[in-house]
């Protein structure tokens, strides 16, 4: 669902050619991003100061389907982007749950409108990322402590985020269609427990894996805990929400499944392009064979040829002789003649030559 | 190279040796065919007794012989799912390729994971000991890509594991 840029390269193409456009410009362009991400954008010749941008994105959700309004703290977030540029339309689109009117008259022409413009761009991931931030801000609040509330953001991909008095344990229960896939993710799983357990990343959340549900997760549906490459915690303490740091967790988290699939993805790959690589060698000694056989037969004609021509030549000088001594002088020369402009007639060409001198 | 593995290779290496006795012998049973009897079975004494070498229950070399062809299976070790998965890959790329090494079986026998069918006509054009020798090879060449690339896959993954944890840092 998550991507792991958060602007939306779409967008900011088209908000950056309105941007730049000398004269108005008319556009009505729908855009669909990763199947289930859908934005409206409008701007119109007859009122050029306005474009708006209608979008329609699945939320958060703690286990409840779509729903139609966003919450008050995710408008406040968005409202934060850029508040000089963009305003937010009370009542959105039909069939959307976000509505902005955008000015881009606001922004100068400078570098800083690449980034403004990018800004807005990435309004999907801050309407995202509003809720999970909410909760990891909420980390030593007693509310619903230790019960595993479910985050849906992708109807295939839910994750629970369980809040313990030090720390909030977010659970990724994982599968995969492909047992391939599941044996590759289940290996680079492996090696994240390792790695989160080395020094080197002794500060990074503390990470296991297992293959059955982790026991913060008793009591929830079976569905949730069927899995067939078993189950990844992080362990989010204070430190990991720390100024800066809060965004950049929350976006780690919601980007884990896509962060999984693409390495599973690219390792794919990368087995692909190793064997075909692999292909060339192991056939080489075969072709060797067949190039060393070729040489030898070469040769072995190269041989053959050398004798014939030998042969020819000390003929050619038996012909001249034979022309002196033979009776039939003008047989003997054309034969000669024959034998050195074919050589496959030579066999036959010569018993007959030595039939006639004999004769 | 471990030394159950060499002894396990020149164990091969001989059998193929004595085995790849090859000549031409066209059908008996059906005029102007000349098919390889290790594949038709038609007539059993056109057909040599089959010779199994194992170096373990998970490694072994089937070579079973005939008058004109010789048909060698193999089955690669897989010590766990990675490898399981990562050799039946690598040999089943290999397989549907199989026009471009001219021995190898597009099907690998029941029970193996790779084929090499060798008939009479291969061993007059290419050399015996040249086809023996690249048999060998290519399982031991094998052998070490399965290895090379469980180790990549496994390195892959502790890097980018390494790089998503130091996002946190």
């Amino acid at each position: 669902m998550a991507c792991f840029e958060r602007a939306s390269p779409a967008l900011r193409e088209l908000f950056l050619r309105i941007h730049r456009a000398e004269r108005p410009v008319e556009i009505d362009h729908h855009v669909h991003e990763f199947g289930s991400v859908h934005y409206h954008v409008q701007c119109s010749a007859s009122d050029p100061l306005y474009t708006y941008l209608s979008i329609s994105t699945p939320l958060l959700s703690r286990g409840i389907p779509l729903s139609s309004q966003l919450p008050q703290h995710t408008l406040e977030m968005v409202k934060g982007i850029c508040p000089d540029v963009m305003e937010i339309i009370e009542r959105p689109k039909e069939g959307y749950q976000l509505t902005l009117k955008l000015n881009f008259e606001r922004i100068r022409h400078s570098k800083v409108s690449i980034k403004m413009i990018t800004d807005i761009s990435s309004v999907q991931s801050v309407i995202l990322s509003s809720q999970l931030k909410e909760i990891l801000r909420n980390i030593d609040s007693s509310q619903e402590m230790y019960k595993p509330i479910k985050l849906i953001y992708h109807p295939r991909e839910p994750f629970f985020v369980i809040k313990q008095q030090t720390k909030i344990t977010a659970v990724f229960p994982m599968s995969f269609k492909d047992n391939e896939d599941v044996i590759i993710a289940t290996a680079f799983f492996q090696e994240l427990m390792d790695v989160a357990s080395s020094e080197a990343c002794a500060k990074a959340p503390h990470c296991v894996w297992s293959p059955i549900p982790p026991p913060e997760l008793r009591g929830e549906p079976i569905e949730d805990l069927s899995t067939n490459s078993g189950f990844v915690s992080f362990d989010i303490t204070r430190r990991h929400v720390e100024g800066k740091k809060l965004d950049k967790t929350v976006w780690n988290l919601l980007n884990f499944y896509t962060f999984v699939k693409y390495h599973v993805k690219s390792t794919r790959s990368y087995i692909q392009r190793r064997m075909r690589m692999r292909l060339q060698r192991l056939v080489q000694p075969l072709r060797y064979v067949g190039i060393e056989e070729d040489q030898q037969i070469k040769k072995k004609a190269k041989g053959i040829r050398s004798i014939i021509a030998t042969f020819r030549r000390s003929l050619q000088d038996k012909a001249v002789e034979q022309e002196i001594y033979c009776p039939n002088s003008s047989v003997s020369t054309v034969l000669a003649y024959t034998i050195l402009a074919d050589s496959s007639l030579f066999f036959p060409c010569l018993i007959y030559f030595f039939h006639t001198c004999s004769s | 190279m471990a030394n159950s593995l060499r002894l396990y290779l020149t164990c091969i290496r001989n059998t193929l040796d004595a085995a790849m006795c090859l000549q031409n012998f066209p059908c008996q049973e059906v005029e102007r065919h000349n098919k390889p009897e290790v594949e038709l079975k038609t007539s059993p004494e056109l057909l040599l007794n089959p010779v199994l070498i194992c170096r373990n229950e998970a490694e072994k070399c089937l070579i079973e012989t005939s008058i004109n062809s010789l048909r060698i299976s193999l089955k690669v070790k897989q010590s766990d799912e990675l490898e399981n998965i990562l050799t039946k890959k690598f040999l089943r790329f290999l397989s549907m390729r199989a026009e471009a090494f001219e021995v190898l079986r597009r099907k690998p026998v029941q029970g193996y994971d790779i084929s090499f069918l060798i008939t009479n006509y291969h061993c007059e054009e290419m050399q015996k000991h040249k086809l023996i020798d690249f048999i060998v090879q290519f399982m031991e060449d094998i052998d070490k890509e399965i290895t090379e690339l469980k180790l990549s896959v496994n390195t892959r993954g502790r890097l980018v594991a390494t790089e998503f944890l130091k996002q946190f840092i």
